[in-house]
């Protein structure tokens, strides 16, 4: 595709798109150019499939199939770390380029620091990890090449963080401290006048020009913008609302494989529209998916499994960071309840009350395992004996347990009453296609233990507000970010799951949300995360993450059921590179671990 | 006659306004707005955003405002400008979303419309004027499975069938390798092999209770004097039955020629979403999902023209087929 473009003038040779020394990636097996690969999306809403084929960060994840994760540098040609963690110095490749040929200079990251970042006007509000202690990071442009991002206090994660969340809003990629200065100074009002400005808000349809950026932005987001110069291995080329979503290769990519073939193989990616799970197996099974990982679902592993010879496709499989969880609210509204699950017996007993191995044979297709809501294999965090805690099935143990509590009357049908006389009901709330049938096994588990298990399939909106409002009991929760913990222990501190309103006191300081008892441990789990993040290097910062970590699974808030469930891909028999057994996370940043520049399609 | 058409036309007017604003009203109805939906379709995609950035989005794009100003912005620019606005989760104007899977919802709805009369009305006599044979009984049973039956199974069942013993391709309305291109015959051809199973599942559905419909009519109609009359003038079978009682019966067909589209839209969606259909109706469930209320209210408001227009067309077709409908 490209050597066309070059003999017809329209390119420059590929060693004048390269950088100088370009970032060798060593590839399985060296691969043929061409092919369009085929997938499925969801509609506007579903940007972050295609984004995260793809994404560019300082640093990214990388793992060799089923062994450590371990952080490698993205498009830069070295970083380094000071010695007290407040400095990091990258430098840039040299003689990297958009991908309209424009080179890329420190002073686009100048750009997105000062225009941008610091630029009230389009963000009104910085992200606190990029403003630590509340204090947003410095910059120090060093040269051409070269920069440094400073912060007053040690910041141990930093890395991490960037190797998921990058440098945040605005715009849907995370721009990674880079923006490009030279097309994005005519939507800026430092640069552009108010008619100007106003005049491309029109051209683009908007009401104000505010609604440039963003990640919804139309013209900072890459989803939306093909105008937009990126550094990605692809760039847009027939943005939604067409029902057939492009992406083509961007000439200017970075990276070369070991033969010095510049990356990515494969010309152009192709997103189809869907909207109803059964319309996407079909496509699969009729062999129009070519690979694909996103929506790929473990309930329907046999129906994938029957059809491989037919649709010329095999399934292959990663793990996923997560365990399929019962999240109590543990600041519910129902006194007596909120009680009950304050009682580390009680959880306990809902704990060990469930057959886990049951419901990993008939929901997951044994392909999981009955593990606890705890850091999965491969993670730097994890510890063998938290991924088993309270995860045995003892309905004996369970029953004595619950009398031990004081749950030791009943009534006629044999349910256990709480102290102001009514039965031990919970409602549990799902919107996840395994939750109803995983549900009739626990409901029918939690009966021989004296409990009622009410299961509620409510909307997907809803699910999320109830949390927000702090109007549910249980939920039926995929319990994620269970890789690196140290990149996002949000969800582990209670917030969005079963604390959210302790977890709003904390990080609010006290200035909305509900403040924990004094004696609450989930006190420990707020000070060891302080301590983490305010840490002076990676042993104290590492001792108190694990520390917190193992408060989290022994106070056993969270209920785990099954967990390592497999992440399931499409991959068309043709379609090569595709790295088996790797760890599916946001944190790792989904199938973008597998690094789909190497990946290729035999003519 | 003029003046009943006059009537007819003005009486729209009310109509449409007070539909668009109880639509409008209704899709605002559940907790939360679209901004709620927005962040939790970021969370279940594994993005944040703050209490602060909600807030925002919601002064940008008007959500706090009182719903008579946020209805009067939108109704507003709709009859000064012919702008519908833009959908917020498509980030496009709204115009730019419809009118395409407008016309092929519109194709399919006529198409299947009169697929359902060629079934219905022969049938329909057939029963009627062979009460109680054996073939009234076999249409019988098959139409009231055909009504029985869910519309989305059957689209399931039929695709699944299809896929496995013909090796067809299905689902959505032409084959991958022709999506996004322009139509031309091949791409018709190829249209052709998919707008079967849709148009078969949504006729048997209608037919089933036009076939009952039309028996019942026939049967009053064909126990009434002038049909005796008629025989006893010596007209054979065929030429009574089709000249008289088959006109009469055939109103409720008329009436309900302005609802053909708008069951196509609402009671047929979830067979256009199963079937991948890139018609409105996935458009609008999900727009109703995510209180998208640009994009929602415009699919509302235009279904509810093309249904005032349809009523309207309907009573005129009726008014010229039966006299007694001007005067009453």
């Amino acid at each position: 595709m490209l050597s066309a473009l070059v003999k017809e003038g329209k390119l420059p040779a590929v060693d004048q798109r390269l950088p100088e020394k370009p970032t060798v990636v060593e590839v399985p097996e060296i691969g043929q150019y061409g092919g369009d690969w085929r997938r499925a999306y969801k509609g506007p809403g579903d940007r972050w499939g295609p984004t995260k084929l793809m994404e560019e960060r300082v640093v990214k994840w990388s793992q060799q199939p089923g062994g450590p994760l371990k952080l490698k540098p993205g498009y830069i040609s070295s970083y380094s770390v000071s010695e007290d963690s407040r400095e990091f110095t990258f430098t840039l490749l040299k003689g990297l380029k958009w991908s309209d040929g424009q080179p890329v200079t420190t002073e686009d990251v100048r750009f997105w620091y000062e225009d941008v970042f610091l630029n009230k006007a389009i963000l009104a509000n910085i992200d606190q990890t990029l403003a630590p202690g509340g204090k947003p990071m410095q910059l120090e442009i060093v040269d051409e090449q070269t920069f440094k991002v400073k912060f007053d206090q040690p910041y141990v994660y930093f890395l991490e963080i960037l190797a998921k969340d990058s440098t945040g809003d605005p715009s849907l990629d995370r721009p990674s401290f880079l923006f490009p200065k030279h097309y994005l100074k005519q939507f800026n009002n430092k640069y552009a006048s108010e008619d100007e400005l106003k005049a491309a808000a029109a051209k683009f349809g908007v009401a104000k020009w505010t609604d440039l950026w963003g990640s919804k932005g139309a013209a900072t987001a890459w989803w939306q913008n093909p105008d937009l110069p990126v550094i990605t291995a692809w760039k847009i080329e027939k943005p939604a609302p067409s029902d057939v979503v492009t992406m083509v290769r961007n000439p200017y990519y970075y990276a070369v494989d070991q033969a010095g073939n510049q990356l990515p193989y494969i010309d152009r990616i192709s997103h189809r529209l869907f909207s109803d799970q059964e319309a996407f197996n079909l496509m699969i099974v009729q062999g129009q998916v070519d690979m694909q990982m996103r929506y790929v679902e473990p309930q329907d592993f046999t129906f994938y499994k029957e059809n491989e010879k037919k649709g010329n496709y095999a399934v292959h499989r990663w793990t996923q960071a997560q365990t399929w969880s019962l999240v109590p609210n543990l600041n519910m509204k129902d006194e007596a309840l909120r009680g009950l699950f304050e009682k580390s017996d009680f959880r306990q007993a809902l704990s060990i009350g469930i057959d886990r191995e049951t419901i990993n044979e008939l929901i997951f297709s044994g392909l999981a395992e009955a593990r606890q809501a705890s850091p999965v294999t491969g993670s730097p965090n994890y510890d063998a004996e938290l991924e088993k805690h309270w995860a045995e099935y003892d309905p004996k143990k369970a029953n004595a347990l619950l009398d031990k509590v004081g749950l030791d009357k009943r009534d006629s049908e044999g349910f256990r009453l709480r102290p102001d006389g009514k039965r031990v009901q919970i409602v549990v709330e799902m919107q996840h296609a395994n939750g109803p049938k995983t549900m009739e096994i626990i409901a029918a588990n939690y009966k021989d233990i004296g409990i009622e298990l009410l299961p509620r399939i409510i909307d997907r909106t809803q699910w999320d507000a109830n949390r927000d409002n702090n109007s549910f009991q249980m939920q039926w929760y995929p319990f994620d970010r269970l890789s690196v913990v140290a990149a996002d222990p949000r969800i582990m501190m209670g917030n969005d799951s079963y604390a959210h309103q302790y977890y709003l006191w904390y990080s609010t300081k006290g200035s909305s949300g509900i403040e924990p008892p004094a004696d609450h441990p989930i006190r420990r789990v707020f000070t060891d995360w302080d301590k983490a993040s305010k840490a002076l290097n990676r042993e104290q910062a590492d001792a108190a993450l694990n520390d917190l970590i193992k408060t989290f699974v022994t106070e056993g808030w969270v209920i785990g059921v099954v967990g390592e469930s497999p992440a399931l891909s499409i991959v068309k028999t043709n379609f090569k590179n595709f790295p088996d057994n790797l760890i599916e996370d946001d944190i790792t940043r989904g199938i973008g671990l597998g690094a789909t520049q190497q990946m290729w399609m035999k003519q | 006659m003029l003046s009943y058409i006059g009537r007819r036309l003005l009486w729209a007017i009310p109509t449409l306004i007070f539909v668009s604003f109880i639509s409008f009203v209704i899709i605002q109805l559940p907790p939360g707005d679209f901004v709620t939906a927005y962040a939790a379709q970021l969370r279940n995609s594994g993005d944040y955003i703050t209490e602060a950035q909600e807030a925002a989005l919601r002064a940008e794009w008007g959500l706090n405002d009182p719903l008579l100003v946020q209805y009067w912005r939108w109704i507003s620019n709709i009859i000064f400008y012919g702008d519908f606005g833009r959908s917020l989760e498509w980030n496009s104007a709204v115009s730019d979303l419809i009118w395409e899977r407008l016309g092929l919802t519109l194709a399919i709805s006529t198409l299947s419309m009169v697929f359902t009369w060629l079934i219905a009305i022969p049938v329909g006599v057939y029963s009627a004027t062979r009460q109680y044979s054996v073939f009234d009984y076999v249409f019988t049973v098959f139409g009231f499975l055909g009504k029985g039956v869910p519309d989305f199974l059957l689209a399931l069942i039929l695709m699944w069938m299809t896929f496995v013993w013909l090796n067809m391709d299905v689902g959505g309305l032409v084959s991958p390798q022709f999506e996004g291109q322009p139509w031309d015959l091949a791409k018709f051809g190829n249209m052709l092999t998919h707008i079967w199973i849709p148009l078969v599942v949504l006729a048997t559905g209608g037919a089933a209770g036009l076939i009952r419909v039309m028996r019942a009519n026939m049967l009053d109609e064909l126990r009434k004097p002038y049909v005796e009359t008629a025989y006893a003038q010596g007209f054979g079978e065929r030429t009574v039955v089709w000249r008289y009682p088959v006109r009469v019966a055939l109103n409720p067909f008329i009436s309900t020629v302005g609802w053909a589209l708008p069951a196509l839209f609402s009671g047929d969606v979830i067979t256009a979403v199963v079937l991948n259909l890139p018609t409105t109706g996935p458009l609008l469930l999900q727009a109703l999902k995510m209180q998208d209320m640009y994009l929602a209210g415009s699919f509302i408001l235009i279904l509810s023209v093309f249904t005032v227009i349809g009523t309207v067309l309907s009573d005129i077709l009726l008014a010229l087929s039966d006299p007694r409908i001007r005067f009453s």
